[in-house]
């Protein structure tokens, strides 16, 4: 005879999750955000075209309306050859590292954690560089800067590797009698990282003219953005994205600690190596097509717990469409001001921003302890 | 100097500009900092190791870039003290479109009809263009461009070294010219070249590259009578240098591209600055070809016999008075003799297009003064 | 309610022995051979000297060890043969300490606890919010449920805890040295509760606790475990008699009667 649970008349049934109106109101909210920052950044750029035209191209394009005459080909080439795939590019790369962002930090149980702290910049930067330089060292190598395969350069294919193999690696040396201690794991990947960061300094100062190149792929910039890169990183991403939202259970349970997570059924050590490597499958996949851009995947988490609470059910969903959105934006920001890196406009606005959350909230620490 | 300080040196580069003064690499992407354990380095040991100020910086980091061009995987170095070599005349007085040329990067490009819409995004490209009399056929161009003065007058596509593709879109040019080597980034030229335009890339690495470009160039906008004009008088002031210079003893030469915060930087090893000097009369004290620089003991051994200060036409503190007090010059011939000389004007020594056998002559007076006088 | 009729036994340990490897290649052993059955309804303290095994030995029954010799089985099966998941559904734990993390509310805390039992992907089923509502009614914190975990005094975030252990609807409870942080109210209190629970809801528990009194005042039956062996198991007036006490603790008691009767162990001078 099993237990049972006597629930005592008067105790009213207990909501253990949101309510479908904040649901809605968050997902909803930031599903509008996206699409409003789509046709807005679509629709702005250093060359002007009306907001008519653009909706107008869209349509064309998308929907298969007719053209009116008054859009001129350069318009419709500028809307939806450099600008359309270089908005979604934005989305596509904020949604992936919001979402990677919020995974480590809850995996790592650290709220400074960002998706790049295991190793996979200082991966992805390596190879990266080496595809940049490998040509000019090895000049047989030379398709990697000319053609490609499929699209994909050198560099983006070393990238991807560079960052998934480093993590691997550092998961790898993390391991200890079959489990892997979170802290090892960020030490890890701090020492690993180091050690990488040292063979990237020293390729760029044998770079020579190609210094700007390097440094213009380290700061992380969409200005690349083509539609070959997207039809490679999208289903990437969104595979990785379905597979980790679906986890949210996973996650939160991480955060009562590795014992009580066991007690409750989880299968720890599996669900952090599994977490571990989606959430780097999604980072290298960004990195690999828009280099390191910073900041987004350290501060849209962070912003999103401490508007909405920390429940991974909501967190996930929201960080990616929320990132999708911020990138977009400050994409537009960075194209807005001359077409500087991305990087640089998501620190400017997010640091100052981050630092007055941080003052106005109590909610800092992650846990309470007894 | 009259005006204010800004680059004029070709070509557009992909790296200074980006970065504001006292950025360190992947630092202005992130956080401030925290003591809030664990410590993360991403990149943080990824610096640009001297604190750079725009935009002396620029302009010497143009020069720089300039200073290590390469000779392609081919390897000549193009150094040689021959009267320049000449290009072949063209043989056909018009060009026939639909048109392939294969541009300096080894690119196949197709252009389909006589160009009337041009797009440079280099200034040694747009003086190209410019000397063969289709400076109105220009559409765009970059904001470094400065030579000659009406291009001050197109739009510019090329912004603080980034190009702005809408804008070169907006253009609507049916040819573009684009610098080789990576000046250009390479990923604007795919973009590009997947929009569909032609897009010529050109990377000169010596004096006869540089006819070459010309001649490529007269040939891909229907201009070829008046290229074949150019390389003649080109070739044969060139020649005239080399004749003036043949008997004469070459100093020993160090061109200062640029000094910072203890590197110095210089003409690459075979690189095409080397060249010109030498073929200036002049024989050249190089640095690593990759990185430019010059380690101080080097240049010491090297003793250079004259020292011409190519830094000093773009930043006003650097000047003959101010090198032979730098600790551990003083020792060098050129700085006890004297024969430090400021060349005024860089950007013809630099910039590779047809007022480089301008730059020649001036590096020649410069070298032979007794010869040119 | 005595479970009189149910003798069907829960938990076995048998010839249990564990062994801790150490950094330097060693092996510190902790169980020598444990023998320990619990009978579905049996309510079980167990106290030891420290460093006895007592947490070793519940982590075994959780599964998340594996005994080096013996074995230990659930249901009749050994736990080698169990689902985790499925384990979780009948096992629970609460521990000395949980780590809450801040900014959930203690119904979403102890709706975790419901983890095992998840069977839609993203929304949670009417069985699960009714046992979250049970749990935490049971555990007399239904008034905490909208409140946020760093609100929380001690008190009640033990009473949180005991929520999250009892919305597993396990049918064993393990407790961990429970009353650790607590002051004296709460001690009695807590364990008061945890003994009306298993009346209630048929629970078997067996509960690590230092303090022999409250042992003995707590539970039927106290085991003893000494340097890796149950070395007394019965009803606390036969197992905690001042002469055990002496072996295994080193101290020196004295048996004496509380005006109503209720045995109680009293030390002599310290």
């Amino acid at each position: 005879m099993r237990a049972t649970a006597i629930a005592p008349a008067t105790a009213r049934a207990v909501h253990t999750g949101p309510s479908l109106i904040r649901v809605m109101v968050v997902l909803g909210g930031g599903a509008t955000l996206v699409l409003t920052a789509m046709v807005v950044a679509v629709a702005i750029g250093s060359v002007r075209v009306g907001v008519g035209d653009t909706m107008a191209i869209l349509c064309h394009r998308l929907l298969g309306l007719p053209l009116p005459r008054s859009v001129t080909p350069g318009a419709e080439s500028i809307i939806f050859d450099v600008r359309l795939p270089r908005v979604l590019t934005a989305m596509l790369v904020g949604g992936g590292l919001g979402l990677a962002g919020t995974v480590f930090q809850a995996l790592l149980r650290n709220p400074m954690a960002d998706p790049y702290i295991i190793g996979t910049a200082a991966g992805a930067s390596l190879g990266a560089i080496a595809g940049l330089m490998a040509p000019i060292l090895v000049p047989a190598l030379a398709i990697g800067l000319g053609s490609s395969w499929l699209g994909l350069g050198l560099v983006q294919v070393l990238a991807f590797a560079g960052g998934l193999g480093t993590v691997l690696l550092v998961y790898a040396v993390s391991r200890a009698n079959g489990r892997v201690p979170v802290v090892t794991l960020l030490l890890t990947g701090y020492a690993v990282s180091s050690v990488l960061a040292a063979g990237v300094a020293l390729l760029m100062f044998f770079s020579g003219q190609h210094l700007g190149a390097i440094f213009g792929w380290l700061m992380g910039s969409l200005a690349a953005a083509k539609w070959i890169n997207l039809a490679f990183a999208a289903p990437l991403l969104v595979i990785s994205a379905a597979l980790l939202i679906v986890r949210w259970r996973g996650l939160n349970l991480l955060l009562l600690g590795d014992g009580p997570a066991a007690n409750l059924g989880l299968d720890v050590e599996r669900e952090k190596m599994m977490l571990t490597m989606l959430a780097t499958l999604a980072t290298s996949t960004v990195v690999a097509i828009s280099g390191t851009i910073g900041f987004v995947g350290l501060v849209v988490p962070h912003v999103l717990r401490l508007a909405i609470g920390p429940d991974h059910r909501l967190l996930l969903p929201a960080s990616v469409l929320y990132g999708a959105a911020l990138l977009a934006v400050a994409d537009l920001g960075a194209r807005l001001a001359g077409g500087i890196p991305v990087g640089i406009v998501t620190a400017l606005i997010g640091a100052p921003f981050f630092i007055w959350l941080l003052r106005r909230s109590r909610m800092v620490r992650p846990v309470v302890t007894q | 100097m009259e005006k204010p300080v800004r680059c004029r040196h070709s070509p557009a580069t992909v790296s200074a500009p980006r970065a504001e003064p006292g950025a360190r690499g992947r630092e202005s992407g992130r956080q401030p900092a925290r003591d809030v354990q664990p410590p993360r380095v991403k990149g943080n040991g990824i610096t640009m190791a001297p604190r750079l100020r725009l935009p002396s910086t620029l302009l010497f980091l143009v020069a720089l870039l300039l200073a290590a061009c390469q000779p392609a995987a081919s390897g000549s170095p193009g150094s040689s003290v021959q009267p320049s070599i000449s290009s072949a005349p063209s043989a056909a007085a018009h060009s026939v479109y639909p048109l392939t040329l294969t541009d300096d990067t080894g690119r196949q490009v197709t252009i389909t009809a006589a160009p009337t819409r041009i797009v440079s995004l280099a200034p040694s490209n747009t003086e190209i263009v410019c000397a063969l009399d289709a400076c109105d056929d220009l559409f765009g161009v970059t904001d470094f461009d400065d030579y000659p003065a009406q291009v001050a007058d197109v739009t510019d596509v090329v912004v603080g070294a980034v190009v702005d593709v809408e804008k070169v879109v907006a253009a609507d040019p049916d040819l573009i010219l684009a610098a080789g080597n990576g000046l250009t980034p390479t990923s604007v030229i795919d973009q590009l070249t997947g929009l569909g335009y032609p897009v010529l890339s050109l990377y000169p690495h010596d004096l006869a590259g540089v006819y070459d470009d010309i001649s490529l160039v007269g040939e891909a906008i229907d201009a070829q009578p008046a290229a074949d004009q150019l390389l003649t008088s080109l070739q044969a002031r060139a020649d005239a240098v080399a004749t003036a210079v043949a008997g004469a003893e070459p100093p020993r030469t160090f061109y200062e591209v640029g000094v910072f915060e203890g590197s110095i930087y210089t003409a690459g090893k075979d690189s095409f600055l080397a060249a010109l000097i030498l073929l200036a009369g002049g024989e050249p004290i190089t640095g690593d070809p990759a990185s430019t620089a010059i380690q101080l003991e080097d240049l010491i051994a090297a003793d250079p016999q004259l020292i011409l200060l190519g830094d000093a036409a773009y930043d006003p503190t650097v000047t003959a008075a101010s090198v032979a007090a730098r600790a551990g010059w003083g020792e060098m011939t050129a700085v006890s003799d004297g024969h430090i000389v400021v060349v005024v004007d860089d950007v013809v020594v630099t910039r590779p297009g047809p007022r480089i056998v301008d730059g020649l002559e001036v590096l020649a007076k410069a070298i032979h003064p007794e010869l040119f006088p | 309610m005595t479970a009189a009729v149910q003798t069907e036994i829960l938990t076995e340990v048998q010839g249990v022995a564990f062994a801790y490897p150490m950094p330097d290649g060693r092996r510190r052993d902790v169980l020598r051979s444990v023998d320990l059955t619990l009978a579905r309804g049996d309510l079980v303290a167990l106290v030891g000297t420290n460093g006895s095994g007592k947490t070793t030995l519940l982590r075994l029954l959780t599964g998340v060890l594996k005994p080096d010799t013996g074995v230990v089985r659930f249901e009749g099966r050994p736990l080698a043969d169990w689902r985790r998941l499925d384990l979780a559904r009948r096992v629970a734990v609460l521990p000395q300490q949980l780590d809450l993390p801040v900014g959930f509310r203690v119904a979403e805390l102890v709706g975790m606890g419901r983890a095992p039992h998840a069977r839609r992907l993203f929304a949670s089923t009417e069985a699960d919010e009714r046992a979250v509502a049970g749990a935490l009614a049971d555990a007399g914190a239904l008034d905490l449920a909208d409140r946020f975990a760093e609100e929380l005094s001690g008190g009640e975030r033990q009473r949180v805890l005991v929520a999250m252990a009892l919305a597993q609807e396990p049918d064993l409870l393990l407790l961990d040295e429970p009353t650790l942080h607590l002051d004296l109210a709460h001690q009695v209190s807590l364990l008061g509760a945890i003994r009306r629970l298993r009346d209630q809801r048929g629970l078997t528990v067996l509960a690590v606790l230092h303090d022999l009194n409250l042992a003995a005042a707590f539970a039927p039956r106290v085991a003893v475990l000494d340097e890796g062996r149950v070395v007394a198991d019965g009803p606390p007036a036969e197992v905690l008699s001042p002469d055990l006490v002496r072996r295994v603790f080193g101290v020196q008691v004295d048996e004496a009667r509380t005006p109503d009767g209720h045995r109680h162990l009293a030390l002599r001078e310290v």
